[in-house]
């Protein structure tokens, strides 16, 4: 185990240093961002596993999320069940919907299947819309905050270990993923669906597993949302923006590796926070600054280093080598 | 994969350095009374974020110059971005911790305020919404949460007033006889005022609902279907609740499919209440009410003489900074200012309990402050429907002026029924 | 609603005005889409900044229009070599370079792309929405009962123009049939001695500049805001779907496919519910027939 952890020791420490941060760090604005980077980086994590580990390209991963957002918020709120029950809810609901995904990403290819996952969470946002009778409809759901574990109404810290689990949930199964057999096989399916088929692989049914299982863990890290945030509204939790977040910091951080969405994620949620907490009272002209940096450091970082930060960590090591 | 440690720490780093750098104001210099704005600046509900962030500077800079600012200090405000509900729990953190306000006030959006009251409750800041309309947000049980604006359902409570009260003898209908067809865009705010006016028409006065349809206003291009249904059902009254481009598109096909009814209701600031639906349609915009604040024509005499006071100041202060009369959101993030400094005068702490009892304690009667509100707010933070006086304005001839509470204003609502298209001079 | 269903001449008209709106409506969808059918079926790109580059050519029919006082229909003569300057600049600094690279990373930068176009024009312009109001907006033609909308009807005439334009040029030029080769086989044609990437460049700088006079057209029907193109991206991708790979006429037959959906969901079953029909209609698609309703089997493959 000693040996498995200093093969890593970039999420030893990425991830020691978010345990530890709490013990040290009482600023709650600190420790907010922190939740969101881990949380943000789960997601990420979650979208790796069909995305850079599957090949299955999806932007439309928020369907998940709110599925399971929602799934926590109605246990609460309309069942008057605790939000792990809802969680549990949102995982088996997921489950079918990323079998959905996973059957659609059998017949379609690369540009084709984006769209349709687009497509896919467009119908759940109008749908959840417009039933008002189960879902509130357009004016969402807002999530009690009632003090406890079982409730997940915690404090501060409580949420950093939280996210962490989160974190290290999704990290655990990438990593899962790198080691075993079935993650050789979704390798082959990822380089070259074709010569794996030939080679006796069943790549539609690990396709489908992957995308199933990208869908459960970010369903998971939706109904965490919900309680953390405490509102749950159909056009954020539905919407593209979020499919593309969670894509975005795997692929700076660099796709199919395990740590890359968590890197990612902490340099654009850090950068993200750090703009706008700077730019937005300084003139409200100039408050869109941050995306437009944001959405050009996607295209230089896609263009320029596709393997995202952990290419160029890879790089840089190979280039020691050799010196 | 192996990572390099010194990667990883980098960027750890850097993590650590944006963090403590961004925004590390702490407390305010003395002299200076410190208080937390969020509004939507960017993102699809960035127009209005931005107004009522412009109505609370233009409150701001004339209660220090004018009035003493607040407390005897000087009012400051801290800007946060909200866009989304992650994003608005995220900056109410930071101006709860970082900039250290107790008191944070906007968000103009019932997507956003959910989320913001739920931070400020967790680190014991009091929450003045001054605009969004959610029904629930005063029944969570959070504490220290107000909100000086009335709820959907008081919108919907007056569109219904004026409609049986004001618009029905006009036409020389009952109530009970109206026919009327409701329209609306899906958001909360729609589905909140739409739902609301359904039940009050239908449980009060008995009206006839002959149709009922929502809509996803960023997508919507066409609404002659929608039209055409309507044009077969032939309602007297449209109430038609737009949030942009949808409101325009409507009354345009309606008027090339010369689709004729007798009334138009809308409320809020948005939609038919925006200054765009003037700019797109010019003189075509005839004929249509929306329920605002006051609006030209509004009879400064029928206030209380604190009443006009303020109300004078104010406008004067919006027409010398944007060159226009106040908007809606001007309006809402004025008042809801205005009505934070009376408050703080007469509690003269911001400690939580201490602001309740003066929250409490104040009732005024209608007349009594900027946009002709009273002020009584209930147990639970919420300002009273008959308090929060709204009033139905009209587009007359690219302006929208007030035309009911008729004692309030000196201008009158024409053209009811709407007649012929062409017809509206 | 009964007595609406019953057919007497007031219904004949309802049908009338319905069938006319689904032109019009196919119309708009066509134009704003014909440039992403040609990116799309010769470059095999999925553009998501499309919309985005729509919402500029609205923007320059209203500031033509809110400075100057130049009619949209003048606009757009001039908007089609802007545009297509524009395109040739967007490929050069943004598509070239992920032309041969994965779908992932073509798809994540028209995403970035597509962000900072809608924040440039946040910044540069605020996020009110603008209005180009000529004084033929509201101009309709009556025939009988029923009634077009003269700008839409332009519109419509336009896309049917352009279409035709297009095809013909892919047809007869000999640089449409080098396009056409190079969307057949990337290697191949380049083994011909073609030079790809001046194919790619001059593909999409028409494509560019097709979706930028659609904008200027289309500018006076909506408002004109920075994610105003978030309103027709989806649909532009449902049309060239439906459509099949690069191919124009079936383009244009799914716009009026689309816009069919559209028109009948929405007075059958309420405005709600388009949305879904069409983006069900879509996933249909995709799963049986991802070469669209007028492609050639296989198709989808080529090249992808």
């Amino acid at each position: 185990m000693i040996a498995r952890l200093r093969s890593r020791p970039g999420a030893v420490a990425l991830f020691g240093l978010a345990a530890l941060t709490p013990l040290v760090v009482r600023d709650a604005y600190f420790l907010d961002s922190l939740v969101l980077i881990l949380l943000w980086g789960a997601l990420s994590a979650a979208w790796n596993v069909a995305g850079g580990y599957a090949g299955q390209v999806s932007i439309g991963h928020a369907s998940f999320f709110g599925i399971g957002a929602y799934a926590a918020a109605l246990m609460v709120t309309r069942f008057g069940q605790g939000p792990w029950l809802g969680m549990l809810a949102g995982v088996v609901l997921s489950l079918g919907a990323g079998f959905i995904i996973g059957f659609l990403s059998n017949r379609l290819k690369g540009p084709y299947f984006a769209l349709s996952t687009i497509a896919f969470a467009q119908v759940l946002l109008i749908g959840v819309s417009r039933w008002r009778g189960f879902t509130a409809g357009g004016e969402g759901i807002p999530v009690p905050f009632r003090p406890g574990f079982a409730t997940l109404g915690l404090g501060h810290v409580g949420w950093v270990y939280m996210a962490l689990a989160a974190a290290l949930l999704c990290y655990g199964v990438e990593v899962y993923l790198e080691r075993s057999r079935i993650g050789y096989r979704l390798a082959g399916v990822r380089e070259d669906e074709d010569a794996a088929e030939a080679l006796g692989i069943p790549t539609r049914r690990l396709k489908v597993f992957a995308v199933a299982l990208s869908a459960a863990l970010t369903s998971v890290c939706g109904s965490l949302w919900a309680q953390y945030i405490g509102f749950v509204d159909p056009t954020y939790v539905f919407s593209v923006d979020l499919s593309v977040r969670f894509a975005l910091n795997a692929i700076i951080g660099g796709m199919g590796t395990a740590l890359g969405p968590y890197l990612g994620s902490i340099l654009i949620t850090s950068l993200e926070t750090y703009l706008r907490a700077t730019f937005s009272g300084v003139k409200t002209g100039f408050a869109g600054i941050y995306l437009i940096i944001y959405g050009t450091a996607l295209i230089v970082v896609v263009r320029f280093a596709p393997g995202g930060l952990a290419g160029v960590a890879s790089r840089l090591r190979a280039r020691r080598a050799q010196a | 994969m192996r990572h390099r440690p010194s990667l990883v720490i980098t960027a750890v780093v850097a993590l650590t350095l944006a963090l403590v750098a961004g925004g590390s104001h702490g407390q305010s210099l003395s002299g200076e009374y410190k208080i937390g704005v969020l509004e939507p600046l960017t993102g699809n509900l960035a127009v209005q974020g931005k107004l009522h962030l412009e109505g609370y500077e233009i409150m701001r800079d004339l209660i220090n110059s004018r009035f003493g600012g607040v407390m005897g200090k000087k009012l400051v405000l801290a800007v946060g971005d909200g866009p989304d509900p992650t994003t608005v729990a995220s900056e109410a953190t930071r101006l709860a911790t970082r900039e250290g306000v107790k008191i944070i006030t906007g968000t103009f959006s019932s997507r956003l305020c959910g989320a913001a009251s739920e931070v400020a409750a967790r680190h014991n800041v009091i929450y003045w919404e001054s605009s969004c309309v959610d029904p629930r947000f005063n029944k969570r049980g959070l504490k220290h949460v107000y909100r000086t604006e009335i709820d959907a359902s008081g919108f919907g409570w007056y569109n219904v007033e004026f409609i049986a009260k004001h618009l029905a003898p006009r036409l020389n209908l009952k109530p009970n006889q109206l026919k009327i067809a409701f329209l609306s865009e899906d958001s909360s705010y729609g589905q909140g005022v739409t739902e609301s006016a359904r039940q009050r028409a239908k449980q009060e006065f008995g009206m006839q609902e002959l149709m009922l349809e929502y809509y996803n206003w960023t997508t919507l291009n066409d609404m002659t279907p929608t039209i055409l249904k309507m044009k077969q059902l032939n309602p007297d009254v449209v109430h038609h609740i737009g949030f942009g481009n949808d409101a325009v598109l409507f009354w345009r096909q309606s008027k090339e499919q010369n689709f004729l009814f007798k009334a138009l209701v809308h409320a809020g600031a948005t939609g038919y209440g925006g200054g765009d639906f003037g700019k797109a349609l010019g003189n075509d915009a005839n004929g249509v009410f929306a329920l605002l604040e006051p609006g030209p024509g509004f009879r400064l005499e029928a206030l209380r003489p604190e009443g006009q006071q303020i109300e004078k100041a104010f406008r004067e202060a919006v027409q010398k900074r944007t060159g226009t009369y106040p908007f809606g959101a001007h309006q809402l993030a004025g008042s809801g200012l205005w009505l934070l400094k009376l408050v703080l005068d007469r509690s003269k702490s911001d400690d939580p309990e201490k602001f309740n009892a003066a929250v409490m304690a104040l009732d005024m009667p209608v007349g009594s402050m900027i946009n002709g509100w009273g002020v009584k707010f209930s147990e639970v933070g919420q300002n009273a429907n008959d308090r929060v006086q709204h009033y139905m304005l009209q587009w007359q001839n690219g302006q929208l002026v007030t035309v009911w509470p008729e004692e309030f204003t000196t201008l009158r609502a024409k053209w009811i029924p709407l007649g012929a298209w062409d017809q509206r001079k | 609603m009964d007595s609406a269903r019953r057919l007497g001449p007031a219904q004949i008209d309802v049908l009338a005005q319905l069938a006319v709106a689904t032109v019009l409506l196919g119309g708009i969808y066509a134009l704003i889409a014909v440039g992403l059918t040609l990116i799309f079926g010769i470059m095999r790109v999925v553009n998501f900044a499309h919309g985005e580059f729509l919402m500029l050519g609205m923007y320059l029919a209203f500031w033509a229009f809110a400075l100057y006082a130049v009619d949209p229909y003048v606009v757009v003569l001039v908007s089609i070599p802007v545009f297509f300057v524009v395109g040739l600049v967007a490929y050069v600094l943004v598509m070239r370079g992920v032309i041969q690279a994965s779908h992932n990373v073509q798809i994540f930068t028209t995403v970035g792309l597509s962000v900072v176009l809608q924040n440039v024009a946040l910044v540069a312009w605020s996020g009110d929405f603008r209005f180009v109001r000529p004084w033929h907006l509201s101009t309709v033609i009556r025939a009988g009962a029923t009634i077009f909308n003269l700008t839409q009807v332009v519109a419509f005439l336009i896309a049917v123009a352009l279409t035709i334009a297009l095809v013909a040029f892919m047809k007869w030029t000999h640089a449409g049939r080098v396009m056409r080769a190079t969307a057949q086989d990337r290697d191949a044609a380049t083994l011909m001695g073609i030079d790809t990437d001046r194919v790619y460049r001059l593909t999409f700088a028409i494509g560019i500049a097709a979706v930028g006079a659609a904008g200027v057209l289309v500018a006076p029907l909506y408002s004109v805001y920075p994610t105003a193109g978030l309103q027709f991206v989806l649909i532009s991708y449902v049309v060239v779907v439906l459509g099949g790979l690069g191919d124009m006429f079936g383009a244009m037959l799914g716009s009026f496919i689309v816009a069919l959906v559209e028109v009948a969901g929405s007075y059958l079953f309420g405005t709600a519910w388009k949305e879904i029909f069409y983006f069900i209609l879509f996933i249909l698609v995709l799963v049986f027939r991802p070469v669209g309703l007028f492609g050639q089997r296989g198709a989808e493959t080529l090249g992808v």
